[in-house]
Order: structure tokens, then sequence, then C-alpha cells
């Protein structure tokens, strides 16, 4: 009997485990969520038809299988069921249709959700797939950081469509992150910081203390992050600095820039406005703030430095921005009389330019510190070493993996302590290394956004987009030490090489302009874009050199596509112009262009367009202005061929300006 | 007095299946974010629209000056609440001469996708004041 009763009760316990199986299965809440989507659906639909179908769906598990992403499954579309469907705008999560971007809908099915959200794919739970549960995997990239996922395949500086991952990249380019960390891409990164072989007879101990106290904010331009060193080690510091002997060829330069006559301020002061120093300096924040500000400079470095920098900064620092202008002796002086009469921090002790009568204990320590603390990396680099860890796969790191040290309020998660790396490095634990960048917060969710988007494993061959190259090969011989003397690469970008100061890239400027006119120009640049505070310096560039300069853009910088006559040889008549004309009012042209006495100030005027600009390249403008910029605001007007040749024509027509050209703002 | 044991038995092993809640922290972190198309619409309206209807659509930006007529205030409530957005869109396809206005406003149909449009006018209507 016992033994019955027995029986009888361990078949029922049997029966309620065999149960579990299918009962968990009924019980997942993602069946509860699809029953309540096919009811929105339904409700949403456009026909009866529609609605029908989707109450007639059965519940079940989707997926999507990623066959180049290592047979990978994502089920996300178990839950978001309406990423693909367009009644879905706008609906509550989780079935909202998913923004278009240049990838959905299209690729959904050879992508699937977590090449680009990461997060675990298997999972059909919320909190297992969203990777928030405390024993899931990798969890997904928050939303507001989303655009790490374009990064993961996307490796070019600048993404179209990604504006937060591009400002992220651009800052750790900015930054000059690249010269401690070791990231894919940038090994060949150096820093534009100066050697310090000079800061002896440069500077002196009172300023060069402010500077290491927290470099900006003695210059709001300042690249050189915030060290927050102690006194002690600025004091060592300042000893070593001024320890090292400036090198043999420039110590005799400075002394003798220090021992000549002063010049003439009110002339200096002519000269420094038309050489748009503010192009990449700041006076009193006025100006591009890439370089120095230059308002207090005459109190932070002696005039004989300053006038020989001036003459040759690439000899000081062979990685500078800065071109060489042209000055005559005569000039260079009255620009250094022009800075050492307005350029002053009235309120600086009188002892700033003081040296530090360096003694050698310290200043031994203080060559220590200054390859300890990093200095170096950025100052005296090294090729191949970097000073902090490598941050390639960053992005993939486990969050239980990473020490959080003194932070414990922070979220255990990836991106929080990213964020916090990022805006208070030292926060962590005693004795670390990395400066302070003080970014604020939209800067360093950018930071972290592009940090995201180093993979540990880049994405499968053909999925990964390299950065666009148009390399165009930089002319080498006397053309080439001309691009370097002046620096152009500092504001033009030539292919994939240079910096996108300017508005013009020089890629294919032999299709654009008129060689006479761009030989005029490079002698006496003028304001096509008055707008704009960078503008094109006057380098007091030689007649012969600017003819090198434009024979060589003429010959070697241009666009295959741009026509060389895009009339091809029947040259316009007078009626075509007239037509032109009317095109040029009708389409709104003044908008934005002056031409003659009016019109607005955005794009560049137009008046002396026939001596400027080649006609091929006005018609393909017209047609895509696009073609070159990406960012160009041009409207395209879908013109047709012949409205383009049209306007082409009235604007190759217009009649050379009236001498009183220089008004041109 | 078996059944409820049963009962109570099949109750256990349905519980023990559930997971416990294991997360209720999180969800906590997205607060008002700006949807992705508004954000997008906010891009395209800097880069294209702004010099001229200002960084409030008020039609003060700094190219307005040079023109005659002036830029739309778009945002004025009255003006927002006339427009369907489909005449928004249409205006921002066709420019001024396209819907019978000033060709000072250019035509953006071939420059801009129809769905930077949508996002454009999209950001517009967070634009009246």
């Amino acid at each position: 009997m016992p033994l019955r009763r027995l029986f009888a009760a361990t078949s029922v316990a049997f029966l309620a485990v065999l149960a579990i199986s299918p009962a968990k299965n009924v019980l997942r809440p993602y069946r509860a969520i699809q029953r309540r989507y096919f009811a929105l659906a339904a409700s949403r639909a456009k026909s009866l038809k529609e609605a029908r179908g989707f109450a007639r769906r059965k519940v079940a598990i989707q997926q999507l299988w990623l066959r180049d992403f290592d047979d990978r499954v994502d089920r996300c579309s178990t839950c978001h069921l309406g990423t693909a469907e367009a009644s879905m705008a706008g609906a509550p999560e989780p079935f909202r249709l998913h923004p278009k971007t240049a990838h959905t809908p299209g690729d959904f099915d050879r992508f699937g959700c977590t090449s680009c959200h990461g997060g675990q794919g298997l999972a059909t739970e919320r909190e297992d797939a969203h990777g928030t549960a405390a024993e899931a995997g990798p969890p997904m990239t928050p939303l507001p950081l989303a655009e790490a996922g374009c990064g993961r395949c996307h490796f070019a500086e600048s993404v179209a469509d990604a504006p937060m991952l591009s400002r992220g990249r651009a800052l750790l380019e900015k930054e000059g992150c690249y010269a401690c960390h070791t990231v894919r891409g940038h090994e060949s990164f150096r820093s534009q910081a100066p050697p310090l072989s000079t800061e002896s007879v440069k500077t002196g101990g009172a300023w060069l203390k402010r500077w290491l106290r927290n470099p900006r904010a003695v210059d709001g331009n300042a690249t050189m992050p915030d060290f927050q060193l102690a006194d002690k080690e600025i004091d060592a510091l300042s000893n070593y600095l001024f320890s090292v002997a400036p090198p043999r060829e420039l110590a005799p330069r400075i002394s003798l820039a220090e021992s000549e006559p002063a010049g003439d301020a009110a002339h200096g002061k002519k000269i420094f406005s038309e050489a748009r120093c503010i192009s990449c300096h700041t006076v009193e924040g006025k100006g591009n703030g890439s370089a120095p500000e230059l308002s207090k400079v005459a109190s932070a470095a002696t005039r004989g430095w300053i006038h020989a920098f001036l003459r040759d900064p690439q000899a000081f620092n062979p990685r500078t921005r800065m071109p060489r202008y042209h000055f005559s002796d005569g000039e260079s002086r009255d620009v250094v009389a022009y800075i050492e009469s307005e350029f002053r921090d009235f309120d600086a002790p009188a002892d700033m330019l003081a040296p530090v009568h360096v003694n050698l204990t310290l200043a031994e320590a203080g060559q220590r510190i200054f390859r300890t603390a990093g200095c170096v990396s950025c100052h005296d680099p090294k090729t191949g070493e970097r000073f902090g860890p490598d941050l390639n796969g960053i992005g993939d790191k486990k969050a239980t993996s990473l020490d959080f040290g003194r932070r414990r309020e922070l979220a255990r998660t990836l991106p929080a302590w990213l964020a916090a790396k990022v805006d208070s490095p030292r926060s962590f634990a005693a004795g670390l290394k990395m400066p302070s960048f003080e970014l604020g917060p939209e800067d360093t969710r950018a930071v972290v956004t592009a940090l995201l988007s180093l993979a540990m494993e880049p994405p499968p061959e053909k999925y990964r987009v390299a950065a666009p190259s148009a390399v165009a090969p930089l002319p080498g011989g006397a053309v080439g030490r001309l691009f370097d003397r002046y620096r152009c690469l500092s504001c033009h970008r030539v292919g994939d090489r240079g910096e996108d100061v300017s508005t013009a890239p020089l890629t294919f400027e032999g299709s654009r302009v008129k060689r006479d006119w761009l030989v005029d120009y490079l002698v006496v640049p003028y304001s096509l874009r008055p707008i704009l505070e960078e503008r094109m310096p006057v380098f007091r560039m030689p007649r012969e050199e600017a003819a090198q300069l434009a024979d060589a853009l003429e010959t070697f910088f241009l666009d295959p596509q741009v026509p060389e006559d895009p009339f091809a040889g029947r040259p316009a008549s007078d009626a075509d112009a007239g037509e032109g004309q009317r095109l040029y009012v009708t389409l709104g042209c003044r908008a934005c262009h002056i031409l003659g006495s009016s019109g607005g100030y955005y794009g560049p005027p137009l008046t002396e367009t026939p001596k400027r600009l080649k006609a091929g390249w006005i018609d393909s403008w017209l047609k895509g202005p696009k073609r070159w910029r990406s960012d160009a605001r041009c409207p395209n007007y879908g013109l047709t061929d012949t409205d383009a040749l049209r306007l082409t024509a009235y604007l190759e027509s217009l009649p050379p300006a009236a001498p009183s050209k220089g008004t041109t703002p | 007095m078996r059944r409820p044991a049963i009962a109570l038995a099949v109750i256990l092993a349905v519980a023990a299946c559930r997971r416990p809640a294991a997360s209720r922290r999180a969800s906590a972190s997205v607060a008002a974010e700006p949807s992705y198309e508004l954000r997008m619409g906010k891009s395209v309206f800097q880069h294209y629209c702004q010099t001229c209807h200002g960084e409030s659509g008020a039609g003060d930006g700094f190219n307005a000056f040079n023109l005659d007529p002036k830029p739309r205030d778009l945002s004025d409530p009255a003006f927002q609440k006339s427009k369907r957005d489909a005449d928004l869109e249409d205006a921002v396809r066709r420019g001024g001469n396209g819907v019978g206005l000033s060709p000072l406003m250019p035509p953006w149909g071939h420059t801009l996708s129809d769905q930077q449009v949508a996002e454009v006018v999209l950001y517009l209507r967070g634009l009246r004041r």
C-alpha cells in the first residue's frame, strides 16, 4: 500500500516536471508581445485584407540568419516586429518602425540588428537580449551612442549621416589622443606640439609655471591638456626645460633678431591684418582658434624669439602648420614691433620673462618627469612608441573586466566607464597619468561614440568601408617645396590629405580656376567669401613662385570629368547668354551670390567670374554641385544640359569689373 | 489533500522557471532624447536653411537682410497652422518658384532626399514659438 502511494506521488511529480517545458514556452513574454503587435498592426492597417492578414498571423520566434557574420542569428524581430512595417511609424516600442537610414530597411537581411546595435541576438527575453541582465553577454550600445555601430565598418574619419561619430573621431585626432594611444589606422600620427629645445631663450620661469599649471587656462586654444602637475613637478620641469641648450642653428638667429632695431608698429599692424594671422590664431578670441591666442604673446615670449620664429617657424618646429611668410627683414621687424606694442599682458608680473636659474638636481628630476609623465609623446615623438594603453578593441571590452577603482557610483557599463575616463581620468585611482581634456558633455559623448566603434575584430572583409582614397600624389621637387613652405595642406585638402579649413580643396583646382587669375590671386589674395573668418593669407609670395604653383595646379590637379570646352566648339550666342541671364534671375542665384552691386553674402561673388572660373567647371558645377564637396550648400536645380550651358554662357560673358575692384570687402 | 499539493508543486515549478526581475534599475538612463529623425532634420536645417531663416526659424538669418522679399518666419504659429506637412514638403522640394512665391528660396528637391525633406519638415514643426 505505501509502495503504491509512493508510486502515485512520484508519477505526479514526474508529470509536473514534464509539463514545465511547454509551460515555460507558453509563458514566455514574447508571445503576449506578438499578440499585442498583431492586434495593433491590424488596427493600423490600411486595408481590411491587410488587417485580416495580421489577425491570422501565428505566434512564432522570428529570426535572421547572418551568414556573413559567423553564422550568427538575430531574433530581435521576435519582439521588434514593426521595424520594416511602414504603418508602424511612431508606434510605441517595441513595435516602432526603424528610422530610414542608408542601410534600413534595405540591409536588414544582410546585417541583422546586432551588427550595428550590439546586444545578444539569440536571446528572446528583453533583459538577456539587451544585455542588461547581470549574467547576459555584452549589452546593446545605448541609443544616443548608436552611431558607434556605423564606425565598426566605416573606417573613414568622417562618416556621412553619422555626425556624432565623425565629431568624436575628429576630436580624438585634434586632442592628440593618438599620440599616446595606439589605434589602427593612426599609427603614423604625430603631434604638432613643438620640440622644447628653445624654451630657455623663449620664455621665462613665471610664464612657464603658469602654463604647466594649466595650459588651457593660459590660452583657450591650447591643445596641451591639463596634467594636474604638483608644484614640485612644475618646478622640476621648468628647471629641466631651462637646462636644455638651444640648438646651434637656432641660437644665433634668436640673438641676432633680439639685437635688431625696432620697426614701425603702425606699418606692422597693416601687414599683420593682411597676413590673415587669425585664419588660424585668435586675437582676443576672434579667429579660427586652431593656433595660439596672440593677444598676450609678447608677455609669453621674448622679442628675439618671436622674430626668429616668424621668419622661419618650420626651423623651430618641423611639424608646425604655420607657413613661412615672405616678409622682408624690415617687414618682419614691423610686425614684431606691432606685436610688442599691442599683444601684451598688462597685468603680468614684471619678471614674467625672467629665466630660471637652473638647479641641476631639479633639472635631472624634471628630465625624468618629462619621460614618465608622457611629455615626450607629443613633444619628442619617436616612431612606434606609445605611452598609453592600446585602444584597439576597447569598444568590445566586457564591463566586468574594467577597473572602476574609486568610482563606485558609476553604472557598471562600458559606456559609463569610458565617459568617466574621458571626463575625469584621474578620478579612478591615485597615480594615473592621463591628463584632463575638459571636453564638456557633448564632446565627451562624441568621443565615447568613437571609442565604442573600435571593435576587437574587424567585420568580414566585404563589409569594411575604408576611407575613400582619392589620393592625389603631391608634387615633388620645387613645387613640392613651395607646398611645404606655405603649408598649403594646413588649410586645403588635396585628395584625402590636408586639413579642411578652406572651402576650396585643391584636388581639382586646375579644372576650376583660370591660370592667370590664380597667379594674381596667389600674389595678392583677396576674400572670396567675406563671411568667413578663415581667409587666404597674403604670403607676399614672389610672382615666380605663384606662377610655378599655378602652372602645377593647371597641369596636374585636374578632374577628368570636367570638359575643357563645354560648348564643344560651338561658342554660345548672345541669345544663349540672354537666356542665361533670365535663368540667373528666375532661379534666385542672387539670394546667395553678389553680382554687380547686390546679392547675398553666402556664396562667392560672381562679378569676376569670366576672369576666375573655367566654363567647363561652371557647367559641371551647375549640374551637380555636390560632386566636389558633399557639404556644398549650392542647390542642385536639376537643370537641363541646355540651361546649364546657357547660364554658363551668361556668367562667362559678364563684362570685366569696373576698376573700383578694391571695394570687394 | 492531494490536489492542493499537486497544484502547489506545479505552481512552484513554473515559478522556478520565471526569471527573477533582474534589472529594475536599467531603463532609467534614456531620458527625453530627440528622435533620430529629429536630429537629422535639425542638421539639415542648420546646414541649408539657417543662414536665411535663422536659428529659431524667425526669418532672421544673417543673409536675410540681403533678400527682398524677406524669408518666411517659420516659427509663426498662424503660418504653421495654415500649412499641412505635405505643403511644407512641397515648398522645400520645389522652392519659391515652384509654389508661386519668391525665387530666392531655392528648390531642394534635387539636393535633399525625400527622407531628408520629411525630416526637415518634422524639425520645422518644432520651431513653432
